[in-house]
């Protein structure tokens, strides 16, 4: 499992030069809007918001694989988390710091975004509190800081066992990293406690986040925005697409990496079901949205409502809910298309899906306000798309980056699950009966 | 001479070294357990489990929750601007921020509390790098004599070193 | 006693004459934009006469509506900025700063009536109208909100006039540069506050509605119609 830290592939740097380049044309894209002026993108009235901020909402969504997924394998003490928590917290961290870019990039005046902090200055002014923007500058602070140091906590002892293992610079790098752990008893107990008192504490924190990123659609009157289901429904469709891209993931370092020995169909399989219960759960609360607002026939409302149903948005509406709700259940709900690749494919749909869900929560409500006269349709440009672009290079850039530097699978982890063998024992490495003995909660003193 | 130790691959053997050396006299706290892997179902992997800092968290909880509370407040008096009709400090919208905060006290407690006990704290220096491929360590550090203590040490299966 | 400004705008007297439009961009500096950008949304006009068409063509009724930020007392705008660049100011105005504004565009898409502009790119006046602008009103640059003041130069200049006699501002001598072009004086303005004035008198006229009045803005604009059901009375 150490293997990629210690050697460099072709592969690895062939992956490095392609995303980095798309990520340095976003760079690019982006340096041309900041010089001329948000005019560049396809923003327009009474379409403000568009692109960035279905990025924005995206991204964020995305965010939810990791730390909430192994939050919650972790408190329920679910044995098979073991080689999937550090995979799914990895997306977490990197669709955190990605998603919270964009809310920067829309700005029109971005080199005042500083303002948004509280901090005492000559202005002698503080945001305003009440505003959805200044609960989402605490919310995804709170959710960053604690999703890092969620991830880092767990990766001390791996980076005292690369420390053991390396020699020359990656010895005296990773040793310093390791913060001298040795390993004592009771570095193991505090770890394990601190690490349940940070799931116990970043689950609230994660659904907070998504409900106050709905917020900012749901606290404006604007007709398919204003409405009470906008928490749950964002929070469920973020952990439906956080999931989808956890399968991707795995699915993409089980190939890249040679880890069939741990992550394993089994996973594919759970966390596939998990995949199907979320689109279920997701075509629930996309039912109850559209039937309140067809059954309450609001001319604002049914303006949008028609827009996404039958109109201009209509061919986005109908592909979202094939990836989100047709798709995902044909193939999860047989278990002989449960498998890995019925997984990757299904996952591909829903993130496509979800995209298209943000996309048609932001656009078509502005598009459609109260007034008839301020009508307007918005058309992305290619400043846009290529900084949308860059964004996904960049999350395969970092997440290569990571697997590259930091072991992918928690290697302590797998040894206290019983996936990897100590000397002590002859049994094989991923048996199948081990694994599915330690999904069972095995040990009593883990919880507490 | 900083202490004598004994590695060991199997845990229960480990256990069993712990026992030793407790009969041979050795205080809890002077024996030094390492392993590249936590062992929660042996009885020398719940040495030192008590820990203040489930509370520690709920008191920086608690402090944040205060302090956020009174900020604020404080923040939206020294230069009261209304907008939209609200009140100059809307408890509602308040209650959001108070909230993250407060969990942000909480994570950022647990982890000053963690490195303060288990990184900051641990003065030990007894190491072997053959823990991580997997062997326990048992040992004691700076013994009063060394060798009374290796043949609580010396199981069958573990090596017993000196460092 | 504070002053509440307010307006009424009688629709039936608008001819749709759009010169409220040109006074507007000539009083506040607003800038222009090309046609193309103009046909992608980016035209700002902080008044706008919309067109409302009736009946089919060609028993055609047009009907005119001067709308502008209606100074809504709950206004939508104002909560949703984090940086209190649009906030009520004490005359019960929605003021924008344009200097705190950081360009979210929240309030753009909070506000019912899309009557607020973003500066999409920094202003540009075509020739000779670049040597007309008004000392009295700042330029925005690039990224930054706008929106109709009610002409707020002109008002803190009555006020300052007014109270260097020792008075109030008296109803008429004030105007926004909307109301003072309009041919038809369709555009009335003054004192909610004050109870004799004409505005105010205008407010309760059985005549008039607000804009959208069910959503709960309270805006501070009255529109003034002939209604069917007034037939037979006499207004």
């Amino acid at each position: 499992m150490i293997r990629p830290v210690m050697n460099t592939t072709v592969w690895f740097w062939a992956i490095m030069l392609a995303a980095g380049t798309v990520v340095a044309c976003g760079a690019g894209a982006w340096a041309y809007q900041l010089w001329y002026g948000i005019g560049v993108s396809g923003k327009r009235w009474p379409s403000f918001w568009a692109l960035y901020l279905t990025n924005f909402v995206f991204w964020i969504g995305i965010s939810h694989a990791g730390t909430l997924i192994s939050a919650i394998l972790r408190l329920v003490n679910a044995g098979w988390r073991r080689p999937v928590t550090r995979v799914a917290e990895v997306i977490t961290v990197f669709a955190l710091m990605i998603g919270a870019m964009f809310p920067i990039i829309h700005l029109g005046r971005p080199w005042l975004a500083f303002w948004l902090f509280p901090y005492p200055s000559d202005r002698e002014i503080w945001p305003n509190f009440r505003s959805p923007l200044a609960w989402d500058f605490f919310a995804i602070n709170t959710y960053l800081t604690g999703s890092v140091l969620f991830l880092l906590l767990p990766m001390i002892p791996d980076f005292a066992l690369i420390r053991d293992k390396a020699t020359g610079w990656r010895k005296k790098v990773y040793g310093s990293l390791a913060l001298g752990w040795r390993g004592t008893t009771k570095q193991w107990n505090r770890l394990e406690s601190a690490m349940q008192i940070m799931a116990i504490a970043i689950l609230p924190v994660a659904v907070s986040v998504h409900t106050i990123v709905s917020f900012d659609f749901s606290m404006a009157n604007v007709p398919m925005w204003h409405s009470t289901i906008f928490g749950p429904y964002f929070v469920a469709g973020a952990i439906f697409s956080g999931i989808a891209a956890l399968i991707i993931a795995m699915a993409a370092l089980r190939k890249a990496l040679h880890l069939e020995q741990y992550l394993l169909p089994l996973h594919f399989e759970n966390l596939g079901k998990l995949l199907l219960l979320m689109s279920i759960l997701w075509g629930y609360f996309v039912f109850n949205e559209r039937l309140t607002v067809w059954y309450g026939n609001e001319h604002h409302e049914m303006a949008v409502f028609w827009a996404t149903q039958r109109g201009e948005y209509a061919p986005f509406y109908w592909t979202m809910v094939i990836c989100n709700f047709v798709l995902p259940i044909a193939l999860l709900s047989n278990p002989y298309t449960r498998n890995i690749i019925g997984c990757v494919v299904a996952s591909l749909g829903v993130v496509v899906g979800m995209w298209l869900e943000r996309f048609l929560i932001v656009v078509p409500s502005l598009s459609y306000k109260a007034l008839p006269y301020s009508w307007g349709t918005y058309t992305p440009t290619p400043v846009e798309l290529m900084i949308m672009a860059a964004t996904f290079a960049a999350m395969i850039l970092l997440y290569a980056l990571f697997a590259k530097l930091v072991p992918i699978i928690a290697i302590w982890e797998m040894k206290a699950g019983d996936f990897v063998q100590a000397p002590r024992s002859g049994v094989g490495a991923g048996d199948p009966h081990r694994i599915a003995a330690a999904a069972e909660p095995s040990s009593p003193g883990a919880a507490s | 001479m900083k202490g004598i130790y004994g590695l060991y691959a199997d845990p229960g053997l480990a256990q069993q070294a712990v026992n030793n050396l407790r009969a041979a006299g050795v205080a809890d706290a002077d024996i030094t357990v390492l392993s590249s892997e936590p062992f929660e179902h042996l009885e020398f992997g719940h040495r030192d489990a008590k820990t203040a800092m489930p509370w520690i968290a709920t008191a920086a909880g608690a402090i944040g929750l205060v302090l956020t509370y009174y900020l604020l407040g404080a923040s939206q008096r020294s230069w009261p601007l209304i907008t939209s009709g609200m009140p100059i400090v809307p408890l509602w919208t308040n209650l959001i921020i108070i909230f993250e905060m407060t969990m942000l006290s909480a994570i950022i407690a647990t982890v000053i509390t963690l490195i303060v006990t288990a990184f900051i704290g641990d003065r030990g220096k007894l190491y072997d790098p053959e823990i991580s491929d997997g062997y326990i360590l048992v040992g004691v550090e700076n013994p009063v004599d060394a060798s009374k203590l290796e043949p609580a040490l010396a199981i069958d299966g573990g090596r017993v070193k000196r460092a | 006693m504070a002053y509440r400004w307010g307006m009424a705008v009688d629709i039936d007297k608008c001819t749709g004459c759009e010169a409220c439009v040109v006074a507007c961009h000539a009083e506040n500096n607003i800038p222009t934009v090309s046609a193309q950008q103009a046909s992608r949304g980016r035209a700002m006009h902080w008044i706008r006469v919309e067109r409302y068409y009736e009946g089919n063509f060609p028993d055609v009724k047009v009907k005119f509506r001067p709308v502008l930020c209606q100074q809504c007392d709950n206004a939508p705008c104002e909560a949703v900025c984090p940086t209190y660049a649009a906030h009520h100011n004490e005359d019960g105005l929605n003021a924008q700063v344009y200097n705190r504004c950081i360009g979210t565009r929240y309030c753009a898409n909070a506000c019912t009536y899309n009557v607020r502009f973003f500066n999409f790119f920094n202003p540009e006046w075509p020739k000779p109208l670049h040597l007309q602008l008004n000392p009295d009103v700042s330029v925005r640059e690039v990224g930054v909100m706008e929106k109709c003041t009610f002409c707020v130069q002109r008002i803190k200049a009555a006020k300052t006039a007014a109270k260097a006699e020792n008075k109030t501002v008296a109803d008429g001598t004030l105007q926004p540069a909307c109301a003072q072009a309009c041919p038809t004086s369709a555009i009335v303005f003054g004192d909610l506050n004050d109870p004799n004035s004409r505005v105010a008198r205008l407010a309760t006229s059985p005549r008039g509605s607000k804009l959208l009045e069910d959503l709960g803005a309270e805006p501070k604009i009255t529109y003034l119609a002939k209604q069917p059901w007034h037939e037979q009375d006499s207004y």
